[in-house]
């Protein structure tokens, strides 16, 4: 795909403005050309008329020789615009008798009245009058370019100054946007001088027109949300550091007690607990890994839709032996008819997580019940037990990566986390609340996906 | 000499108590911050070697609080975040010393060592009083040049009188300092330790302050 070009908003701006206000008045000289034309013709008609009139009258008024003599001197120092001939013929073909100098004869027939001809190359426009014995003929002609010349002249003397005009207003219209655009400029040079190590947020002193305020509110509320990832991944860095290295410090100080020990029982205590901490390890490394494998970028498009229950089957059957051997039981009710958009394997990492943790954290002989229901739009998948709970101002808490649920507890903090990401992903809501009853009293832990049924959604295939 | 050891993760617990009793420290180990906010304000330590990410109770916090009430007992940090302004922060509350995860063991008993010599303000890492040259790290004892054998807690005894050389420590801060919470303490179990070491040394070293306590003191 090919990049569009990038343009400048404010030569764009001087050059669509100039152009439109430049074709309107084209568009204004071309009508204005036309009337002055429509004018120019009925003046300089109006003048052949006088003109052929004002001959013939003088003509058939007998003083002929006289007049054509002086007409001829006058027509030899200064050349007028019209030409004429005058014609005369008393009884029989017409002669002529005379004509204006320059003009070598008007081909011209007996039409009276307006004519146009081409005459010496160009196009004339005539008028031909007779007296009423007939015995004299006038005929006056133009040149049509005279007429042109003017109407031109007309349409031209209102085009230059507008012409003048649009460079002036290109000009202004260059300045004005420039000076509108300065707020965008500083704040392009604000968001230029940002330090991507800290992110601050831009400067809200500075008042911005109403269209560019928008921009500054929506990148502010975008350095804060980047912020809060950034810090949230600072802290994550931190938090694993600490949860990576004291396993690590708990195996060297065991192997360096077994070491050091001075009867077998000693070694062997030791001993199991290196053991058991690579165990541990080995688990927070596994966690860390999904974690890090639950990701956007792995997530792709959406998956086709699945029926749940053989997933909650195969993770169920895997936990069996974990969970037999703390003497806990675990009951599976997933027997509704649903279909959720997601990929097996998460769907299966997050109930893996769920039911681990219900088992290392409600104790030994505890009941965990995973149902899967169909409440309306929606999929529901609960994981329940009837173990000790979580306090209900500590369930927002242990979502976060690497908070336990208690302090006696085996686990290592993410799964949680583990299924909360799997659940913003998948489109998912993840709810913590009370599970099951207690034998006595009070509530066990319960966490539910509420996923969206789609077969119930219109995209969603059957 | 008995040091509080306060760390919530279970195997590195475990470990470091039963890596500091090898090293002859009598080890106490608690797992939250308010527990050991709980022991420190009732008993007293040599030493306390505190984690920073505890439960219930930061390790900063306890830190804060400590010497908060002038307890000067020295504390050494156990930290797993190598940011320099965590280090900065702990040195600051009055941490005496810290280590970083994962370290060793011998590191860490030696750092302990150093820290109870400075709270006593020696410099030397040798006691010695009269003919007795008492060497902490390698837990011997010399008189006139001739090793001494001692059981572990004559040598704990005897490393808590020379540390308070001239002064009269009571028997109550010498059974604290001696025995965790698990011992089964006899009740005359320190008369016969005492009797032990002035056997084994200078009859003139321990003097008896009836009623009170002991004190080492050179012969006059």
């Amino acid at each position: 795909m090919k990049r569009p070009a990038s343009y400048s908003l404010r030569r764009r701006l001087v050059w669509l403005l100039t152009a439109t206000v430049a074709a309107i008045w084209l568009v204004a000289a071309a009508v204005v050309y036309r009337q002055a034309h429509h004018e120019a013709d009925q003046l300089l008609d109006a003048q052949l008329m006088q003109v052929a009139d004002t001959l013939l009258a003088i003509v058939s008024g007998g003083e002929v020789e006289h007049f054509v003599e002086e007409l001829q001197e006058h027509a030899d120092r200064a050349r007028v615009p019209i030409a004429f001939e005058i014609w005369y013929g008393e009884h029989g073909p017409m002669e002529r008798l005379v004509t204006s100098p320059g003009h070598g004869g008007f081909q011209t027939g007996a039409t009276l009245g307006f004519s146009e001809r081409v005459h010496q190359a160009s196009l004339w426009r005539f008028y031909a009058v007779e007296d009423h014995d007939k015995e004299y003929r006038v005929i006056v002609g133009q040149a049509h370019a005279a007429r042109e010349k003017l109407a031109r002249s007309i349409g031209l003397s209102l085009l230059l100054p507008a012409g003048l005009a649009l460079i002036l207003m290109a000009l202004a219209v260059w300045a004005v946007v420039g000076r509108s655009l300065r707020p965008v400029e500083a704040l392009a040079r604000e968001v230029g001088g940002l330090d991507a190590q800290a992110l601050a947020p831009l400067g809200e002193s500075a008042v911005l027109p109403n269209e560019i305020a928008p921009v500054r509110a929506a990148l502010n509320a975008l350095i804060h949300r980047v912020n809060q990832v950034f810090e949230n991944e600072r802290r994550f860095a931190a938090d694993a550091a600490h949860e990576l290295r004291t396993p690590l410090a708990a195996l060297k100080v065991q192997a360096q007690v077994a070491l050091r020990a001075q009867t077998d029982e000693g070694r062997q205590h030791a001993l199991s607990k290196v053991i058991a901490g690579v165990d541990r390890m080995t688990h927070l490394v596994e966690q860390l890994l999904t974690l890090a494998r639950v990701d956007p970028a792995n997530f792709g498009a959406t998956p086709e839709p699945i029926d749940p229950a053989p997933a909650i089957a195969a993770v169920c059957a895997d936990l069996q032996s974990q969970v037999e051997r703390r003497q806990q039981t675990l009951s599976v009710d997933a027997a509704s008819e649903c279909r959720i958009a997601i990929a097996s394997d998460w769907l299966q990492i997050a109930l893996r997580n769920l039911i681990d943790n219900a088992s290392r954290y409600a104790g030994e002989g505890a009941h965990i019940e995973v149902k899967l229901v169909r409440d309306g739009t929606n999929c529901v998948i609960s994981v329940a037990d009837d173990g000790p709970g979580v306090a209900p101002e500590l369930r927002a808490q242990i979502q976060d990566r690497f908070v336990r649920g208690e302090v006696d507890s085996e686990g290592c903090g993410l799964g949680l986390s583990i299924v909360a990401r799997i659940a913003a992903l998948s489109g998912a809501r993840l709810a913590l609340g009370d599970g099951l009853p207690r034998g006595g009293g009070g509530r066990g832990f319960a966490a539910t996906l509420r996923f969206r049924n789609a077969a119930d959604s219109p995209s969603g295939s059957q | 000499m008995r040091v509080l050891l306060v760390e919530d993760n279970r195997l590195l617990g475990d470990g470091l108590q039963a890596g500091l009793t090898q090293a002859g420290y009598a080890v106490d180990w608690l797992r939250d911050g308010e527990a050991a906010v709980a022991a420190l304000s009732t008993e007293s330590f040599a030493a306390v070697v505190l984690d920073l990410g505890l439960p219930k109770r930061d390790g900063l916090s306890v830190l804060q609080w400590m010497r908060g009430r002038h307890d000067a007992t020295p504390v050494l940090i156990l930290t797993a975040r190598d940011q320099l302004d965590d280090k900065v922060r702990g040195l600051d509350l009055g941490a005496d010393d810290y280590v970083l995860k994962p370290f060793d063991l011998d590191e860490v008993a030696a750092r302990l060592r150093a820290l109870v010599r400075r709270a006593h303000g020696r410099h030397e890492p040798l006691l010695t009083l009269g003919e007795i040259e008492l060497n902490p790290a390698a837990r011997t004892v010399v008189r006139n040049g001739e090793l001494v054998e001692l059981t572990p807690r004559e040598f704990d005894l005897l490393h808590l009188l020379l540390e308070n050389a001239g002064r009269v420590v009571t028997r109550r801060t010498l059974e604290e300092q001696l025995y965790t919470w698990q011992d089964a303490v006899d009740s005359n179990a320190l008369e016969v330790h005492i009797h032990h070491l002035r056997k084994k040394l200078d009859n003139n070293l321990i003097r008896t302050v009836r009623g009170v306590g002991y004190m080492a003191s050179a012969a006059p």
